[in-house]
């Protein structure tokens, strides 16, 4: 089964096909909600639908050809390289995919709260593009009106080109086979758990599954960074030995006694059949050496305190420290933007922000050429 | 060159007068000191000297002289000896030369004596037995002559031609790579260049229609050489001193230590020169680098003024000759088959990676390692436990010979390389070998191994060959036997110098009572001992109280951990229970993810939780709607 299942591509791709979709879903709800009611002009309604599902057919495709040319790019060029000294390519290209699962994995049980996130960020940036593009540009005024197609196709091309990157950096070691059969069932799986959550279905066991597949996925990462620090010291040992380590195969000889912590002649997951799998969802060596072990270790030991750190946050508002670092952030120069946003937003805000989108969509300031300013909207809300 | 002292030079004017040597005493003062010399013309290099020359002098006596060497140690920084190989040294066991076997290393700035009656006759070599010492050149030839051979007036002249490889660095700069970690295979050094003569590109000169006896001398480290001369056969008359009947050949293959005599009848033109062919056998080699010069062409010199054609080989590996095989020899003396033996003692040979990574040579899973104190003087010190093998210690691989025995070893290969082994103080009767030398030589390397079948194997031959040296094929198997009629320890090991220092090598106890009896240790051995600090009496622990204490005695390194061992399983354990310790948390966080639906999922049924927002929202929409309703239209 592993010789065509990639696991971490699967759900990278399920992940980012979710997110698109929550994003989409969350879009349409804004229509609804605003523009749909049943007392509403279905007209323009069904239009502006109609945009977000052009929009995002339109990401879509233009991250298929991305992807493609990517992903074909990558094989045909890369491969020359990275066979040259695999260990530290896989070792390389395992860091870089346990980094990325790493920080998009916990998202993954974010679920709800991902919608309040994106339901404010679409209200921000349909404030934004009232506020700041003026009628008179061509450009701005084309995108006003054009908003919702906008919106969902940068949406869609934007996740989609992130799953093509990452699934890249993920599989960059993986042969090409692998690929197809996990990309196609996380979209599908993606699409499908979108839909019941748009839906509205059974919110626990949705996020059962949900926390179930970011389970497997952080183990499957934490084995990941385990195989990176292994490939890496055994690409130190097998330089220093030379050609011949792999004439060994598994047995003594093929690894570092130093750094052992236990060798067992068998089990191999590149040569014995089965063991693949564990070697794929658990990050299985048959020799594991101290670097394997304790990063393994510690790489958990790091989502523990990740996860308290967050959960902690949610709790009590902020962590401990959050504010003055945050402060002091904000004094250095080049990070003061990014130190102010993050300490302006409360919750009172968010709300005010969305209840702005809101009324900037009602508004139908997407919808016609001639611009209703800003100023219209402030008054009318007076 | 070797400064023969007065003595020594006054017996020699005697030999040059009467063609009949007496008994003489010939001495030979050796200082051994680094000097450079670069023989093979690519690189000029620290090699051991005697008397600040190399190459070494090559020591000359008639059968039955006295052998005195004074040898000094002048190199500074390493321990020194010398073996003198093939020398029998029956009742002289304290003269053979392996250090912690027969005598302590001689450190520097000490003179060790060896003195010894040479009763026997033929072609030898003498090289340091010290660790990692000879193939930095100290190994020359050691001619003993004897005008009364059955072939002494068959021929006009006689050349000693020694072939070597050669190292362009130190052999203890090299080892720390080789016995390391980072070679699990234990692939042996490759050597830069293949020596003839020291020299390359030499010349034998030669008259024509002459007879000539050329002896041969493989006095290398690790590569086995293949000989020929093109357009001459030859004739064999003696192994490893051992005279045989004369034997017709073309093609000799020469390991390690080995030595044949040839008689080389020269041809009846002086027209041409004839290419003298040897080929290295790169079959042992474990890759073979671009620059490494496999065959060299010297030449048989009939004209100086003719042409030196270079060696046409004809073959694509060296393998693919055709070398004579030694066991078909007969011993000109026509010793018969020894008795059904006393002692039969099987071992096998196995190459494996022990605890530290390293590869090591395996007799019965044993990997020589030297006891603590010279086993010699374990026995001489012992009294009446001498012949309990307990005192020698388990890692010396002491076997102990009765006295008189009929001994029969049947070495069985385990390995897939070739391994050249030598007995010292004695040569041995060839009974059984396979595969034989030959096209079939190698055709157990890639299968699996084939040990020797006591009940079912080739007839033994009635008058077997003996020598001193005898190839192990790769995956093979002999069988030899041998009178234990020469009391002392002798050292059984691989010639390849790699895989002694690897331990490939064990230490016949033979005799130890008449050992006691016979034997009385020099005191300049004594002394030489003391400077280095080495004990001389005591067990192989160096335990001089209770010999069979063997406590701290030198011991080799341990096996492999075999899978588990309760380190890894705590490992797994801890990373187990990290992992689910994780995913604890992981479902706790994805639990608590259950709060948000409150706020946020009221999206699609409309923002019930916003309130004021809400209200002002939805009013705004629909007052929106009206305007532009009319604005659309």
């Amino acid at each position: 089964m592993s010789n065509v299942f990639a696991p971490s591509v699967f759900f990278i791709v399920f992940r980012e096909v979710l997110e698109s979709v929550i994003i989409i879903s969350v879009l349409l709800s804004f229509l609804k909600q605003c523009l749909g009611q049943p007392d509403q002009d279905q007209t323009i309604y069904k239009r502006l639908v109609r945009q977000v599902w052009f929009g995002t057919l339109a990401g879509v495709l233009v991250c298929l050809i991305i992807g493609g040319a990517f992903i074909g790019a990558f094989y045909g060029v890369g491969k020359d390289i990275w066979s040259q000294s695999e260990d530290l390519w896989e070792g390389i290209f395992y860091l870089i995919a346990t980094v990325i699962i790493t920080f998009m994995g916990l998202a993954l049980l974010r679920i709800n709260k991902m919608k309040e996130k994106w339901r404010l960020k679409i209200a921000h940036s349909l404030v934004d593009k009232a506020k700041h593009h003026s009628a008179k540009s061509w450009l701005g005024a084309w995108g006003k009106r054009n908003a919702l197609f906008i919106l969902p196709f940068i949406t869609t091309l934007r996740e989609g080109v992130e799953a093509v990157v990452f699934v890249g950096g993920v599989s960059l070691g993986l042969p090409a086979a692998q690929f197809p059969l996990p990309v196609v069932t996380g979209l599908l799986a993606g699409v499908l758990i979108g839909y019941l959550i748009y839906r509205g279905g059974n919110v626990l066991s949705i996020q059962i599954f949900l926390i179930a597949s970011t389970s497997v996925l952080y183990l499957i990462a934490a084995g990941m960074f385990s195989k990176a620090v292994w490939s890496l010291q055994f690409h130190a040992f097998a330089k220093k030995v030379g050609s011949d380590v792999a004439e060994t195969g598994s047995g003594p000889g093929s690894y570092d006694i130093n750094q052992s912590v236990w060798h067992v002649n068998c089990c191999n997951p590149l040569i014995d059949n089965g063991w693949d799998v564990f070697y794929a969802l658990l990050g299985w060596q048959n020799s594991a050496t101290y670097g394997s072990v304790i990063s393994y270790n510690v790489y958990w030991i790091g989502i523990m305190m990740a996860v308290a750190c967050l959960l902690y946050e949610e709790r009590t508002g902020s962590l401990p420290l959050k504010n003055r670092i945050l402060a002091t952030l904000a004094k250095v120069p080049g990070l003061k933007g990014w130190a102010k946003k993050k300490q302006d937003v409360s919750a009172e805000h968010a709300a005010e922000v969305v209840r702005q989108g809101q009324v900037h969509l009602a508004g139908g300031v997407f919808d016609r050429s001639d611009s209703s300013s800003l100023e219209d909207i402030r008054q009318t809300e007076k | 060159m070797a400064r023969l002292s007065h003595t020594s030079l006054w017996m020699f004017m005697v030999f040059l007068f009467s063609s009949y040597c007496t008994a003489k005493t010939v001495t030979y003062d050796f200082n051994v000191t680094w000097v450079t010399a670069n023989p093979d013309g690519l690189k000029e290099r620290k090699v051991i000297g005697v008397n600040n020359q190399w190459p070494l002098p090559v020591i000359e006596v008639n059968r039955g002289d006295q052998l005195v060497v004074n040898m000094h140690n002048g190199l500074g920084d390493k321990n020194a000896s010398i073996h003198f190989h093939g020398m029998y040294q029956n009742g002289t066991n304290e003269m053979d030369g392996p250090v912690m076997v027969t005598q302590c290393p001689v450190p520097p700035g000490a003179t060790f004596t060896y003195n010894f009656t040479v009763n026997q006759n033929g072609t030898y070599w003498y090289h340091c037995h010290a660790d990692y010492c000879y193939p930095d050149g100290y190994r020359q030839a050691l001619i003993v002559h004897d005008n009364k051979s059955y072939f002494a007036d068959q021929y006009e002249e006689e050349f000693t031609v020694t072939v070597s490889d050669w190292y362009h660095e130190l052999i203890e700069g090299i080892a720390p790579d080789f016995l390391s970690v980072y070679n699990p295979t234990g692939a042996e050094p490759i050597p830069q260049s293949f020596l003839f003569n020291d020299t390359l590109n030499s010349n034998l000169k030669v008259k024509p229609n002459t007879t000539y006896l050329i002896r041969l001398i493989n006095i290398g480290a690790f590569v086995a050489q293949y000989f020929y001369i093109e357009g001459h056969n030859f004739t064999i008359v003696e192994v490893d001193g051992v005279y045989t009947e004369p034997t017709e050949a073309e093609i000799l293959y020469i390991a390690i230590a080995q030595r044949y005599a040839i008689l080389l009848t020269t041809k009846n033109t002086t027209d041409t020169n004839y290419p003298i062919v040897t080929i290295a056998d790169s079959v042992l080699l474990d890759k073979i680098p671009s620059d490494l010069k496999l065959n060299q062409t010297n030449w048989l010199e009939y004209n100086a003024e003719a042409p030196h054609p270079q060696a046409d080989i004809t073959v694509e590996v060296a393998s693919d000759l055709n070398p004579h095989d030694d066991m078909t020899l007969i011993p000109h003396d026509h010793m018969p088959l020894l008795p059904d033996p006393d002692y039969t003692i099987t071992l096998t040979v196995n190459m494996e990676n022990l605890d530290n990574g390293a590869s090591y040579a395996l007799l019965n899973n044993i990997s020589y390692t030297p006891a603590k104190v010279p086993t010699i003087f374990s026995v001489l010190s012992s009294g009446s436990l001498a012949t309990n093998s307990l005192v020698y210690g388990e890692f010396t691989h002491p076997l102990v010979l009765n006295h008189n025995d009929v001994v029969e070893v049947i070495l069985n290969n385990n390995d897939g390389g070739s391994h050249p082994f030598h007995l010292h103080g004695h040569t041995f009767q060839l009974l059984d070998r396979a595969p034989s030398y030959g096209p079939t030589f190698y055709d157990y390397k890639d299968g699996s191994p084939v040990s020797y079948d006591a009940f079912n194997h080739t007839a033994f031959p009635q008058y077997p060959m003996r020598r001193d040296t005898f190839v192990l094929p790769p995956q093979g198997y002999f069988v030899i036997r041998f009178v234990a009629d020469n009391p002392g320890v002798w050292m059984f090991h691989c010639h390849i110098d790699w895989h002694l220092s690897q331990g490939l090598g064990l230490l016949f106890i033979e005799s130890p009572q008449q050992m006691q009896e016979r034997l009385t240790i020099p005191q300049n051995h004594l002394d030489v001992c003391r400077v280095g600090g080495i004990p001389t009496e005591g067990n192989a622990a160096a335990n001089s109280v209770d010999y069979l204490d063997l406590k701290g005695q030198n011991a080799q390194v341990g096996w492999l951990p075999a899978g588990f061992t309760s380190g890894g399983i705590v490992a797994l354990v801890f990373s187990v229970v990290s992992a689910v310790m994780g995913v604890a948390f992981l479902v706790v966080y994805g639990l608590s993810d259950l709060k948000f639906k409150g706020k946020g999922g009221g999206v699609v049924e409309g923002s019930q939780g916003e309130g004021a927002g809400k209200e002002v929202g939805s009013t705004t929409v629909r007052e929106a709607y009206r305007d532009n309703g009319d604005e659309v239209r």
